[in-house]
């Protein structure tokens, strides 16, 4: 029996080593991988996430445990059982042609992957194409498509357009952000969601996929 | 938090001794007019110059500096719980709100009304609450109660609805007597309240150069007693002081010289905290202009000559013209506050919750204006500067190109470094559209409404239920308790 008691410390302090340490102790206790995730990291990260909405933490000590539970789960990887449910869903993540700001992009990547989705971070200044390309190559459930300056947004419609012609876009939903980045520009240019902060962005994804 | 650098002088030092001067004078050749014979007495018998038929006071040098030098140049304004105590003359800061205004204004409908007891109860639990806001002041008259017993009410109210220090300005020495028997009563005896009061009383000379009856009254009383007292000087430049900012201040500090000296004639190292509150007139329409940048100019050099003498001072910022919360209140009581606190005042008073000149108050001005106080207070922490806080480590680990958000060291050291506002607005735009467009005042407003609420949900009151029984018995005349 482990009651996880002081991997949800770790997690909640998003101290990484003593998170993985734990990990393998549970392991090596017999504890399953699956009841190691859902026990033990779910139930801290959820308990994280509360402390958040409480305002009690901020954005910084969310991440470092999003992060930890991250590694740990690479830990448990190999250890899962086929069934087993391991992953919210893959997303394909970048910054469009001629933008180079990514701290919005990795902000949203990191909550996203600490609620569990599965993230390929292409980078900035992403060229249309080379979404078509990995979108064929990963096969993402969602594409993030980011833009700081109202001058790159366009660059969001012609990777859409891109997807669209290449047969692509009913396959995935899109989701934009960023600074200039509104609702109404996402309906335009025929995105599925928007999301204001990294915040929304999980709920957002969430509801994309009808998952909670 | 709260120690003062100082870093704002706003007369060189050549000019602070220039001025002591002028008031040096003021009081040797010109003197104080004190209309109470009795007193006038007890003056003459400490070797005071006397002239009965004015009814004047001359002050000749050596004898000022020896009542001067007995007035202390630290103590400690002390808070019920002593979580709030207030060490004056280490160079602390420490912000209150202002007091005895006549009108409240409701912010949600415009409305406004006279004041009444329970505003007192109110602004005793919002300062209580507000973590800026380090001790209470009466705020307001209360119309709902007797003249004879209305100083009582009012700090059985607040002493009911805040453990900071509670510190009032009263109009007779019998006023201040019920309260000093009150506080005696919840300190459990007189010489435990003398030995850590928890109130202190402020009253007023008449400018130009005069100190009424009553003043001299509760400065004696206070003196003898142990409660400590401020006698501050109000001086309306232009109009009760002359118009220029250096003759105002030459007169200021004459009056609150005096002021001090003759506490120290009643009971030698009675606690005294000099008190400034200088003003303009703007004289194109005689309208009184509280809010002006001139005063700010002259409370913190009022700070400087305090400090000439080594004593605590309650100063004054944080006060405006406007009716409302808006860009003017803000304006001028961020002016105001930041070159007081930047000059080193161990009180400043009139920060919290006044409008209108000191005659109004508004329940959410309370709330901005302790967010004010915030941003001062991370001003005066200045920029810590050490081998954790210049970061070489971490910009290593980072390297050109990365973030720093995940870093242990941000984690470390995030809540330290900065103030974070409750009220402002920091949303990003859309999230500002979602949420139906606050502002500051509507989230003060709503940060009213939650302390009140919760407040009311909550029982007796701090005095608990045993002592409140004995008060009731020994004070009919309180009501509301």
């Amino acid at each position: 029996m482990n009651d996880f008691k002081a991997l949800s410390e770790a997690v909640n302090k998003g101290d990484n080593k003593t998170a993985l340490v734990e990990v393998q102790k549970s392991l090596d206790a017999g504890s399953s991988a699956e009841e190691i995730l859902n026990k033990g990291l779910i139930t801290a990260m959820n308990e994280v996430g509360d402390k958040f909405s409480k305002g009690l933490i901020f954005v910084p000590q969310m991440l470092r445990s999003a992060k930890t539970m991250q590694e740990c789960t690479n830990l448990l990887q190999p250890f899962f059982q086929e069934g087993d449910i391991t992953s919210k869903g893959k997303v394909l993540i970048g910054t469009v042609k001629g933008d180079l700001h990514d701290i919005g992009k990795n902000l949203v990547s990191m909550m996203l992957e600490g609620a569990g989705f599965t993230i390929t971070d292409l980078g900035v200044d992403i060229p249309p194409e080379k979404f078509v390309e990995k979108t064929k190559e990963v096969k993402p459930d969602i594409i993030g498509l980011s833009a700081l300056l109202s001058t790159t947004m366009p660059a969001m419609a012609q990777t859409i357009e891109a997807l669209q012609k290449a047969g692509l876009r009913d396959q995935v939903k899109i989701i934009i952000g960023g600074a200039p980045v509104t609702e109404k520009y996402a309906q335009q240019i025929n995105a599925d969601s928007y999301a204001p902060d990294a915040g929304s962005a999980v709920n957002k994804a969430k509801a994309l996929l009808g998952i909670s | 938090m709260g120690k003062s650098l100082p870093v704002f002088k706003p007369l060189p030092p050549a000019d602070v001794r220039r001025i002591d001067q002028a008031s040096r004078q003021i009081l040797k050749r010109i003197g104080i007019r004190i209309k109470d014979d009795a007193i006038l007495d007890k003056l003459k018998k400490a070797g005071a110059k006397v002239d009965y038929h004015n009814q004047r006071v001359r002050f000749e040098e050596e004898w000022l500096d020896e009542l001067l030098s007995r007035a202390p140049s630290k103590f400690t304004l002390y808070s019920r719980d002593e979580k709030h105590n207030l060490p004056l003359g280490e160079g602390e800061v420490h912000f209150a709100n202002g007091g005895r205004v006549f009108r409240i204004i409701n912010i949600a409908d415009g409305d406004y009304r006279l004041t009444m007891l329970k505003d007192i109860a109110h602004t005793a639990t919002l300062v209580d609450r507000l973590e800026h806001i380090r001790f209470y002041v009466i705020a307001c008259q209360a119309h709902d109660v007797e003249p004879q017993y209305y100083h009582l009410n009012d700090f059985c109210n607040a002493f009911n609805n805040t453990n900071k220090h509670v510190m009032g300005g009263c109009d007779n020495v019998e006023g201040v007597r019920q309260v000093w028997k009150l506080a005696s009563l919840i300190a459990g005896g007189e010489d435990r309240l003398r030995k850590k009061p928890f109130f202190s009383v402020i009253t007023n000379p008449i400018s130009p150069l005069t100190i009424g009856p009553n003043a001299a009254k509760i400065l004696s009383f206070c003196a003898i007693h142990g409660i400590p007292v401020t006698c501050a000087s109000a001086p309306i430049a232009g109009a009760t002081s002359p118009v220029t900012l250096a003759g105002t201040l030459a007169q200021m500090h004459a009056e609150v010289l005096a002021g001090i000296s003759i506490t120290q004639i009643f009971f030698p190292g009675a606690k005294v905290l000099y008190g400034a509150v200088p003003t303009t007139m703007d004289l194109r329409n005689m309208e009184f202009s509280m809010g002006s940048s001139e005063m700010g100019m002259m409370s913190a050099a009022a700070v400087q000559l305090s400090k000439l003498y080594h004593l605590p001072i309650r100063a004054s910022a944080g006060v405006t013209e406007s009716k409302r919360p808006d860009i003017q209140s803000g304006v001028e009581k961020s002016f105001s506050n930041l070159m007081v606190a930047m000059a080193g005042a161990d009180c400043v008073l009139l920060a919290a919750g006044m409008l209108d000149s000191g005659n109004s108050v508004s329940y959410e001005q309370y709330a901005i204006d302790n967010e004010i106080i915030g941003m001062v207070y991370r001003v005066l922490s200045g920029i810590r500067v050490n081998k954790e806080t210049l970061s070489l480590d971490v910009i290593e680990q980072v390297g050109p190109g990365g973030n720093y958000i995940m870093e242990e060291h941000t984690v470390d050291c995030m809540r330290e470094e900065f103030f974070y506002p409750g009220l402002s607005i920091r949303y990003n735009f859309d999230i500002w559209e979602e949420r139906g467009h606050p502002d500051m005042l509507s989230r003060a407003n709503d940060m009213v409404h939650n302390i009140l609420t919760e407040h009311a949900e909550g029982k007796d009151g701090l005095l608990g239920t045993d002592m409140l029984r004995e008060i009731r018995k020994t004070f009919p005349e309180i009501k509301n308790i």
